[in-house]
């Protein structure tokens, strides 16, 4: 398009009928071009870029260097997990929770497994309860994977706005985290470790046994090695010079935006929404513990505002000081003694439907299960927090920079497995 | 002006504040390694060891297995098939009997008189002794050839482990396993009641990548266990 033809020119222009007459306009589809902006270019980002966090492809409408429009395309990682669990028995449904959310699987195994438990125990006949050294062992695994979710988030964080260093370190603890899930559950990433009424028993760990005192003796000292990095890491990165200035005060999700666009987890709590389900609906053993959930404020010296990027970085930095707290308080208590599965003989749900919501890493994580009384389930619907996320980013990114686009992507901090399913 | 300073001293001291961090590791291990020229349970300083009950490559004992199909049936992705053949009422294989392991490497297959738990110090017979790894119809043959009785007495001693075996009343035709569609989920090898299904915490359970896809499907079926022709007047009495 030459330069120097006004809008209204160009439009009648390309809308205009075909003049040679053979063409009739009830026979042949007539090409309509709208284009509403002088210099809009489309840029497709993805969805083999780095900083997608797995398979995202944004297209990108840009007038120079500020972003129109940013559409989200997804479905690069559909697997069908919904339709592969109608053809599935529910035990074995879990290894491919494993494969939704992959950096926090054990907190998506739970979510799965707490959904059929509560499903479970409408059938009055067959009364079951989870063991006390289960919920344990859950709460403890889950957390320190918590940790490991948001270490993975705070180093490609770093990654993306050009940071390198974190992202060394954070695999480097992380690898510290992988390699203790490796001596519980035999798998490194997709641990199928926390079944339907309790946790998987293929590695035992005796009660009062010396693997155990080993297990746990090696969780404290990572906790020990583990706690001072946290400051360290704000050091590197939180306060940083250039990474505060590229996230302070972008994309600024207000808390009704939040909530309308259904964010949850750090992306909620990073609006100054003080709500988390472990505190306020606590689900397992919960109640027990004594922490903390951090909520974002302003911080001036700065320049954060709440709901801005920085915003909901920091709140994962603070969280995995919480979470520490918590496996800690496990540590002090020690294990209870006892089985690590419930007496169940087969897994078979009384007809019903069940919504269950817990909090995973990136938000609230929800499983909704119709049962017709079969060992199959007729319906799951996962719910997943990053689809949610995701959706506030064609907004949040409206009229910023192509380079502000990389830093919301990295705060709302989507798994793009997750998202898709 | 003066905040333009101010704010090149911030960027300055900020960034000189997380060198900090990254120079005090010049002095501390290096936790990376060369992967494939080194490994890193190799390393003295960094010792890693692939831990009891990693989920590697599955393997199959099928002197052991009884063709249960559980498996099979709990596999969520299809990754095992078996073809058992079963055979005629009143036929099997071979009974249930013990392998008594020795320390030098050897194994008999027979039942053991009396208490299957052996006290150490006393000998211990073994009755219907059969060929290395023979069911009952190779047994036969064993017997005819000759060689020696099928009786025997043994000095606990020697013995390393003994092992149960079960009634086998399958022909097993066909175990494959095709490893390029397993998802390591480790069900298969909870569910199965010989405990024969396992998978291999080892180094060659964990490296063995291949270029050709055809040759992650794994075959357990042992035609010569069973005999051949015996094998093949199985399948067609099945």
């Amino acid at each position: 398009m030459s330069i120097g033809i006004s809008r209204r020119e160009r439009d009648t222009m390309e809308t205009a009928q075909p003049v040679d007459g053979t063409a009739s306009p009830d026979t042949e589809s007539k090409i309509i071009e709208l284009k509403p902006f002088a210099d809009e270019m489309v840029v497709n980002m993805g969805p083999q870029h780095p900083s997608t966090h797995g398979v995202l492809r944004l297209e990108l409408k840009l007038e120079g260097e500020v972003v129109r429009e940013a559409i989200p395309h997804i479905g690069y990682l559909h697997r069908c997990f919904e339709k592969h669990s109608e053809n599935l028995s529910y035990p074995q449904i879990i290894p491919f929770t494993d494969r939704m959310d992959y950096v926090a699987a054990m907190n998506q195994n739970w979510g799965f497994c707490l959904a059929v438990e509560k499903l479970l125990e409408a059938d009055e006949k067959r009364k079951f309860a989870v063991p006390a050294r289960a919920e344990y062992l859950r709460v403890l695994i889950c957390e320190l994977n918590r940790i490991a979710s948001h270490l993975l988030s705070f180093g490609t964080y770093g990654m993306d706005l050009g940071a390198f260093t974190p992202f060394l370190y954070a695999f480097r603890d992380r690898e510290r985290l992988l390699l203790l899930f490796e001596k519980v559950c035999g798998a490194r990433l997709t641990y199928n470790y926390i079944r339907i009424g309790g946790v998987s028993e293929i590695i035992p760990i005796e009660p009062g046994s010396v693997a155990e005192q080993h297990f746990l003796d090696e969780i404290e000292s990572f906790l020990d090695y583990f706690e001072p990095l946290i400051d360290e890491y704000n050091e590197l990165l939180t306060k940083n010079s250039i990474f505060s200035e590229r996230t302070t005060g972008v994309a600024i999700m207000s808390a009704e935006m939040a909530l309308s666009y259904g964010a949850t987890g750090p992306n909620l709590r990073g609006s100054g929404v003080d709500w988390d389900l472990r505190r306020d609906e606590p689900y397992s053993i919960y109640d027990r513990f004594d922490f903390d959930v951090p909520v974002a404020r302003d911080v001036p010296e700065l320049g954060a505002v709440v709901g801005d990027c920085w915003s909901r970085y920091k709140i994962r930095m603070d969280e995995m000081k919480e979470s520490v707290r918590i496996v800690r308080q496990i540590l002090a208590e020690g294990l209870p003694a006892g089985p690590v599965m419930a007496d169940l003989k087969a897994v078979r749900p009384p007809k019903g439907e069940i919504y269950f919501r817990s909090e995973a890493p990136r938000g609230e994580l929800g499983f909704y299960i119709i049962s017709d009384g079969t060992p199959k389930p007729v319906r799951v619907k996962g719910r997943s927090p990053c689809f949610s996320a995701l959706s506030a980013l064609q907004e949040l990114s409206r009229g910023l920079m192509v380079a502000d686009i990389i830093a919301i992507i990295g705060s709302i901090d989507i798994v793009m497995g997750e998202v898709d399913r | 002006m003066q905040k333009y300073i101010r704010n090149i001293y911030r960027g300055v001291w900020t960034v000189l504040v997380g060198m900090r961090v990254t120079i005090r590791q010049f002095f501390e291990p290096e936790v990376t390694h060369q992967y494939p020229y080194e490994h890193d349970y190799e390393k003295k300083r960094n010792v890693r060891e692939i831990p009891k009950g990693y989920r590697g490559q599955l393997y199959n004992r099928i002197e052991d297995c009884i063709g249960c199909k559980k498996c099979e049936m709990i596999c969520p992705v299809d990754c095992i098939m078996i073809t058992g053949t079963k055979l005629p009422k009143g036929e099997q294989l071979w009974d249930s009997m013990n392998v008594v392991h020795f320390k030098d490497g050897r194994e008999v297959i027979g039942i053991i008189e009396g208490s299957e738990k052996v006290k150490p110090g006393e000998s211990f017979t073994v009755t219907n002794i059969t060929s290395r790894q023979g069911p009952q119809v190779v047994a036969d043959r064993f017997e005819a050839s000759g060689a020696t009785s099928r009786t025997q007495t043994f000095s606990s001693d020697e013995v390393s482990r003994i092992v149960t075996r079960n009634k086998v009343v399958f022909y097993l035709g066909q175990f494959d396993i095709d490893m390029s569609l397993c998802m390591y989920c480790g069900l298969c090898t909870e569910v199965c009641p010989t405990e024969c299904l396992t998978m291999k915490d080892s180094l060659e359970g964990v490296e063995y990548s291949t270029f050709d896809r055809t040759e992650l499907i794994f075959r357990f079926d042992k035609q010569e266990m069973y005999g051949k022709d015996e094998a093949e007047d199985a399948a067609a009495a099945g």
